[in-house]
This record gives structure tokens, sequence and C-alpha cells, in this order.
């Protein structure tokens, strides 16, 4: 009789805690860079057994999609079936047990800021990461916060991380006088892989005729010659760290970036997430 | 102190004014000789203003809270221009990233004179009391003390904001607004370091014409001709995180990296954050 009564009072207690948790929240984001656009958002809520990615590790396959092109779910590329954040944390829009996740579409231009409410069903942490574009594989991210349930404004600033999986050429991937290494296009995972195959196809005011930044066309890691002159070999840059920036130049037509390094950098944030816990 | 003698000074000559304001009255129509009461007659002019009342007693100072706020230039080259230094209650703020600056803001980005931000906000009913700093602050050094004294009463629900331009620059500002300092016991300090902002209402061609300091002096421009400009040329006219300067290095080497109009080298340029706050709550 005790263990009986006693049993329904947890229960009673666990029902409120987790209703406590069960909150509408509305969450903005702010693009603080002068010139680089946001891809959709993945936002994701979720337990201690999700993790998007763990600044100093080596990203994952879904986070190289993420970050290379703007990638979130199937139907951002057929390509990427099977190795998206759809395939590892279940369907968006539902309860996953360990997450429930959404992919919050439009692209978030500079200095403007895009709102959406969501239900964290019960989950304790809140996740976020959205690709730079023009970038090679710089990201956006917040890492596993804890979600507040107290009413109230809540405000996060968010770095530039570098995904690590893709060297910064800054070598606009549309371009077809330089290709990877045996005539491949440009761009890694989704290519074209500077723009995104997964966001709309802005390239906010990318030039041509750059030499590359973190790669010698023509030429490999080591400086041997390559068997054409017109072709780069791509690498890693991993871990997962700070994005140490795009370099860019002030030309248009060579020069060693085919980004502008008078639009196109920034610093630390670049981003301001806002989470409002309403008043129930 | 000062301040709040002031207001009250303010008020009693609001008073004395109101009270001087009863003109006379004009005289009513003659009422016809069968007719109904014709219209009353226009007003007459108002009276002459009266005297000024006496100034209002200080307020007893056990009401009062003092603020003593201190800066560090952060910066490796960056002189930082006078601050504009706010408290305020909630719901003001001087700049918000994504919207257009206010011209206060843009007077001190482009120029660096924080007084038309401080005149800003004493139009905001959240004020509660404000101070420019006395000059600038050199890379490496401190501002003096700057004091600020609120009531009591607000100390529960307080907020700083704090701004002060790199004068190096076309309109780059550093600062905080909205931030929170409620609650803080006598003796009590916080610190928090601020980030910069682009105030997006100037292009940053990085050029001695455009930019007030001694950069730009020492290429044969700078001061107040090259300060404050009405016209908004930037990419975006809005307040954003800054990107660093570009400056002219390696603008004439093969990565063409840098930008050839800037009057600015390698030793301009800065990381966030670019300035240090200490807030000490001393009565």
């Amino acid at each position: 009789m005790k263990l009986h009564r006693l049993a329904a009072f947890a229960a009673v207690t666990l029902t409120s805690i987790s209703a406590a948790h069960a909150v509408e929240v509305e969450l903005s984001i702010t693009n603080l860079t002068q010139g680089n656009y946001f891809t959709p958002r993945l936002v994701v809520a979720h337990t201690d057994a999700a993790d998007l990615y763990e600044v100093g590790e080596e990203a994952s396959v879904p986070l190289a999609w993420l970050a290379e092109a703007g990638v979130i779910d199937d139907s951002d590329s057929a390509d990427s079936i099977g190795q998206n954040f759809e395939s590892v944390l279940g369907p968006a829009d539902t309860d996953n047990d360990s997450n429930t996740w959404h992919k919050f579409g439009g692209l978030v231009a500079p200095a403007t800021t895009l709102t959406y409410t969501f239900d964290t069903m019960d989950k304790p942490l809140l996740s976020l990461a959205t690709m730079l574009i023009p970038t090679n594989d710089a990201f956006a991210g917040l890492d596993s916060i804890e979600i507040p349930t107290v009413p109230g404004t809540y405000h996060y600033y968010l770095n530039a991380y570098d995904a690590g999986t893709e060297l910064n050429d800054e070598l606009n991937s549309l371009r077809t006088d330089i290709t990877e290494e045996g005539g491949a296009a440009l761009g890694g995972y989704g290519v074209p892989g500077v723009a995104g195959a997964g966001a709309p196809p802005v390239m906010p005011s990318m030039s041509d005729g750059g030499t590359g930044v973190a790669v010698t066309v023509g030429w490999d890691a080591e400086g041997n010659a390559l068997a054409s002159p017109n072709e780069v070999i791509d690498g890693t840059d991993g871990p997962i760290h700070i994005h140490r920036n795009t370099l860019g130049d002030t030309s248009a037509t060579d020069g060693a970036s085919d980004l502008n390094s008078t639009i196109h950098r920034w610093l630390n944030p670049v981003a301001k997430v806002t989470i409002v816990v309403p008043a129930s | 102190m000062k301040d709040l003698t002031l207001k009250t000074l303010a008020v009693a000559v609001g008073i004395s004014f109101l009270a001087a304001c009863s003109g006379d009255d004009g005289e009513a129509g003659a009422p016809g000789p069968a007719g109904p009461v014709g219209p009353a007659g226009e007003q007459g002019p108002a009276g002459p203003e009266g005297p000024q009342g006496p100034a209002g007693e200080d307020a007893p100072t056990a009401g009062l809270a003092t603020y003593n706020v201190v800066v560090t230039n952060l910066t490796h080259g960056q002189p930082l221009a006078p601050l504009a230094v706010i408290a305020h209650e909630p719901g003001y703020y001087a700049f918000k990233a994504g919207e257009p600056a206010s011209v206060g803001i843009e007077v001190l980005a482009e120029g660096g004179s924080p007084a038309g931000v401080i005149d800003e906000s004493k139009e905001a009913i959240q004020f509660l009391d404000a101070a420019p700093g006395s000059g600038p602050i050199m890379p490496g050094q401190k501002s003096e003390n700057i004091t600020l004294v609120v009531p009591v009463l607000d100390s529960d629900n307080l907020q700083l904001t704090v701004t002060s331009m790199l004068i190096d620059t076309n309109d780059a500002f550093t600062g905080v607004t909205g931030y929170d300092i409620s609650n803080m016991e006598i003796g009590e300090s916080v610190s928090f370091t601020t980030i910069t902002w682009d105030a997006g209402t100037e292009a940053n061609t990085e050029t001695a014409d455009t930019m007030p300091g001694p950069a730009a002096t020492a290429a044969g421009g700078g001061g107040a001709p090259a300060g404050f400009s009405e016209v908004r040329d930037d990419i975006i006219d809005a307040v954003r995180v800054h990107a660093g300067v570009v400056t002219a290095e390696n603008a004439d080497d093969p990565s063409k990296e840098g930008l050839s109009s800037s009057v600015l080298d390698q030793s301009d340029r800065f990381d966030n954050p670019t300035a240090k706050v200490v807030v000490t709550r001393s009565r």
C-alpha cells in the first residue's frame, strides 16, 4: 500500500517535470555578417544521445554535407541519401525519441532575422547548424545548449566553424577552367560546393580568376606538378575548429580568391540566436 | 547629482511658466435686442511669462546609487574615441543588429563624438543617467572613471549602454547596449568585453578623407572633415558585426588580398573583443 502510493506520487512528479519541458519556444536567428548568407537551418531539440558536432573532433559525413553544400535532408540532394542528417536523426518535425528536428527554410540574408516557433517535445538540449555561403565549408553552430524553461528572452551568440572537410580554396565552384584532380567539378560534397547544392543558387558577388587560397592550381601540397595545370587536389583541414575567416581579394579577375576581401570576411560572432519562452 | 538638481530646476521653471499662461479673457459679445446670446469673444493674448521659480532642493543622497565605469582598449592599434556611457531601464537600446543606425550612432561611429548618442538616449523614457568620456582611449589604456548616478529604486532593473568609435576606421564602434547590471551590491564589480560593430552608414573605403583618426591624418586626411557625413553609402544600411579592416597590405602582390585605397596597414587590424568594461557600484 505504501509502495503503491509512493509510486503514484513519483509518477505525478515526473509528469509535471515533463510538462514543464514541453514548451513551444520561439527561435530567431539574426545574421550578423555583412556578406554571407545562411542556408536553411537545421534545428534539433535533443537528449544527450544526439550530437550534431563536437569542436575538436572530425566532422561527421552529415555535417560535411551541411557545411559544404547546405544539405540537410534527402529532398535537398538525392546524392546525400543515407549520408545526411535526416538519415541519422530520423524523420523531420516529429518525436524521434532522442531528438526532434526541423529544417527552417529560407536564406537568412546579412543583417536580417528570421523567426520560427517549435515544440521542444520534452528534449532538454538544443543544437543548430547552418552553412555560410559563399564559403567552402564554414558553418555557424550552436552546440547542445540547455533549453531554457523559465519564461523569458535568452540570447546566444554563434561562432563560425570550419568543418575541416574541404580545403578553403575560395574558388568559385561554377568555374570550369579549374577542376578537381581527374576532371571532377570543384566543390566536394554536393557539387557545386561553394554555393551549396541544397541551397538556392545564390552566388553573392563571387568573381572568377582566383588562383586559389589554400591550394595551388596545378600543384599538389608537396609542391609536385600535377598532370594537368588546371587541376587542384582537394583535402581536409580538420578537425572542426573556429574558422580562420575568408581571405578574399579585391580583384574580380585575378588574385588569390574568388571572394571579395571587402565583403565576404567576418569576425565572430556571426549569428545571434534569440529564444523566447512564453509565459504559460 | 548635478543632473538631478538640473531636473528639479526644470520642473520649477515649468511650473512658473504654466502659472504665467493665464491670459485675459475676452469680453462677451453684446446681447442682441431680442435674439439669443451672441457667441463668446476670442480669448485674449497670453500674459507675459512669470518670473523663474527658485531652484529645487537637492535630493537626498540616500536615495541614489552610484556606478563607476572604466573601459580598457583591447586593440593593438585602434584608439577609441570618447565613450558614451548610459544607464537606463530595459526597453531602450542605442543600436540593434539588423536595423539602420540612428543618426546619433552614425555621428559616433563616423566622427567619434558621443554627444548624439547621449542626446538620443535622453529622449527615451527608460533614460536614467549618461556621461561622455573626456577623451580618446589609446590601445592598452584605460579610460578615466566615468560616474553614473541613478535612483536606488532603479538598481534592481538596470541596464548599461557603452559605445565608442574605433577611430582608424570608417564607421566601426565597439560596445554593448542593454547590458544587465541589475541588483549589484555596493562594492560589487562586474566585468565583460564588447565586440565591434559596423554602423553600416559609410562604405569601408579606409581612405584618408573618410576616417578621422591618426592613420588618416598621417596620410594627409583625417580630422573632422573626414568624420561624420550624412551620406549612407555602405553595402547594407544596417548595424552588423564588423568584418575587420582590410588594410592595404598585399594589395599589390599576386594575392591582391589588400585594398589599394586603404591608408591602413597590418598594425590597424583588430579582432573581437575590442574593449573591456568594468562596472563597480560604489554607493
